[in-house]
């Protein structure tokens, strides 16, 4: 993937000591230039789907008709078509989807369900776009497809890039992973959760609890 | 989250965002960035910045960005107790006001010229990197923004098929290979790893607009600083709220940061995205930390 370059040439001379230093600190003999990746395929079917669903939750939290909590009610019916949520339930919770009771995963099951619906459409809603436009796909394996979309119209003046990785086949697609600006949601959740258990002494329902009462409440507080 | 121009991100849109610091206005907006730390987590991009999601099969579950070492985790989370802090009592209020008074169509024209200050610094890691066709067209982009576009406030050359796309010393150290390092969070600086962190103490020391226009000692410089800061943490305001719905606001900043700027240097080397595998979690822990 990468190949061998010298930097070195491309300094402007103003900046030929600072880089000169950079160089040396980062060991400019290793450094190189990766290659781009090679193209991969496209799957018009998870495509498809993307831009159809995607699109009906995007207008949906766009439609100043409709009450917020009109919204919510729409949205919640509209992530069982768009999302895999029993797949998302069991990644969020990492290495503790092995221990999980099933006890403990009967409580969490609804918690995050409610919990992830309000980030989600949070997020969604910060952006305040109206029209979705699939750009294009790329097929990490059969059945694991990332499709690119920009979503723009509403108060985005400029196109917004969003991904959405979706798993299945055919005709049958879901998403399970949604990425701006290049963070994904559920691995940013994942590590949230991991992390909340692991403070908590690998005690599961210390995130159950704290899901329920809707996150932290407050960036500083930990 | 508008492009994260100064290394951070930015939740909503934006066809403006937060810039480089010059090295007069290094320590007002490492105060607001660190403040807000969080500056990872409010995307904002623009078509141009796609993202590279191409992503390779995964080797394990264990991806690289779930891989983020922090083994100053203690320091770190008190620092961002710290820095969270200050934003409360400081920047949040100042931000506030800010968007309370000014409409979107004001605030915009703010951002870009913030951005269009730091275009300069953009062209040079643009070289350093070895894309002197995006080197020209940012150069292109400067020129134009700052005459036509009335000293930037108006992104006059994006209508001319000159879309921006930010670097930094970060990305293109990354480009040339270097790894992200040990993960910080410093009060005034906010979430950093050891690779962008020497990036940003460069982008301040070599901004040309810094060395040839003015620095902080300047009335310019001072008002650039001011103005900056008060961009910046309006346009991550977004990033802030979505913190509050972490269960763990630290490690959230934390994995959110270092996903952007693994994807911001994706940009540009085109490397493939190494994604986890969904359906099969990692080994279970072998001792939970107490």
């Amino acid at each position: 993937m990468t190949s061998p370059g010298n930097p070195m040439k491309n300094i402007l001379p103003t900046r030929r000591g600072a880089n000169a230093a950079l160089l040396a600190f980062f060991g400019a003999s290793a450094l190189a230039v990766a290659s781009p990746a090679l193209a991969q395929a496209r799957d018009p079917g998870a495509e498809a789907f993307v831009q159809t669903k995607a699109q009906r939750v995007i207008t949906v939290l766009a439609n100043k008709s409709m009450s917020d909590a009109q919204k919510t009610q729409v949205f919640h019916q509209a992530v069982d078509e768009l999302a895999d949520v029993p797949r998302i339930t069991n990644f969020v919770l990492g290495k503790y989807a092995r221990t999980i009771t099933p006890d403990q995963r009967a409580r969490f099951t609804p918690v995050f369900r409610t919990y992830a619906e309000n980030v989600y459409q949070s997020r969604i809603d910060d952006y305040r776009g109206e029209q979705l436009k699939v750009t294009g796909s790329v097929v990490r394996k059969p059945g694991d497809v990332i499709v690119n979309t920009t979503i723009s119209g509403g108060q985005i003046t400029t196109p917004l890039p969003v991904s959405w990785r979706v798993l299945g086949g055919g005709q049958t697609w879901k998403v399970v992973d949604v990425q701006f600006k290049g963070i994904w949601l559920a691995i940013t959740q994942q590590q949230d959760f991991v992390s909340t258990i692991d403070n908590a002494g690998g005690n599961i329902d210390v995130l159950i609890n704290q899901l329920q009462k809707g996150g932290s409440g407050s960036p500083g507080r930990r | 989250m508008a492009r994260v121009r100064s290394r951070s991100t930015s939740l909503r849109d934006l066809d403006q965002g937060p810039r480089r610091t010059t090295p007069g206005r290094r320590f007002a907006t490492a105060g607001a960035v660190a403040a807000a730390g969080v500056l990872a987590l409010a995307p904002a991009a623009r078509a141009e910045d796609q993202i590279p999601t191409v992503a390779a099969a995964p080797a394990n579950s264990d991806s690289a960005v779930s891989a983020v070492k922090d083994p100053l985790e203690g320091f770190n989370r008190g620092a961002f107790k710290v820095g969270m802090g200050l934003d409360r009592v400081l920047f949040s209020p100042i931000a506030h006001g800010y968007l309370a008074v000014t409409p979107r169509v004001v605030r915009n024209r703010v951002s870009s010229a913030v951005y269009n200050l730091g275009e300069p610094n953009t062209v040079i890691n643009q070289v350093l990197q070895g894309r002197p066709k995006r080197a020209m067209r940012s150069t292109a982009r400067f020129v134009v923004n700052s005459t036509v576009g009335v000293l930037g406030l108006f992104d006059v050359a994006s209508k001319m098929h000159l879309p921006p796309r930010e670097a930094d010393f970060g990305q293109t150290f990354g480009a040339w290979g270097a790894g992200p390092g040990a993960y910080l969070y410093l009060p005034g600086m906010g979430p950093l790893n050891v690779r962008d962190g020497v990036g940003r103490a460069l982008d301040i020391a070599t901004d040309p607009i810094s060395l040839y226009v003015g620095g902080f000692s300047t009335d310019f410089g001072k008002a650039r600083t001011g103005v900056t800061i008060v961009d910046l943490r309006a346009q991550t305001d977004p990033a802030f709220h979505a913190l509050e719905d972490a269960a763990d606001p630290y490690v959230t900043t934390r994995s959110a940061y270092t996903q952007y700027r693994e994807a911001f240097v994706r940009q540009a080397t085109g490397e493939a995205e190494d994604l986890p595998d969904f359906d099969t979690p990692p080994p279970p822990p072998a001792t939970p930390k107490p």
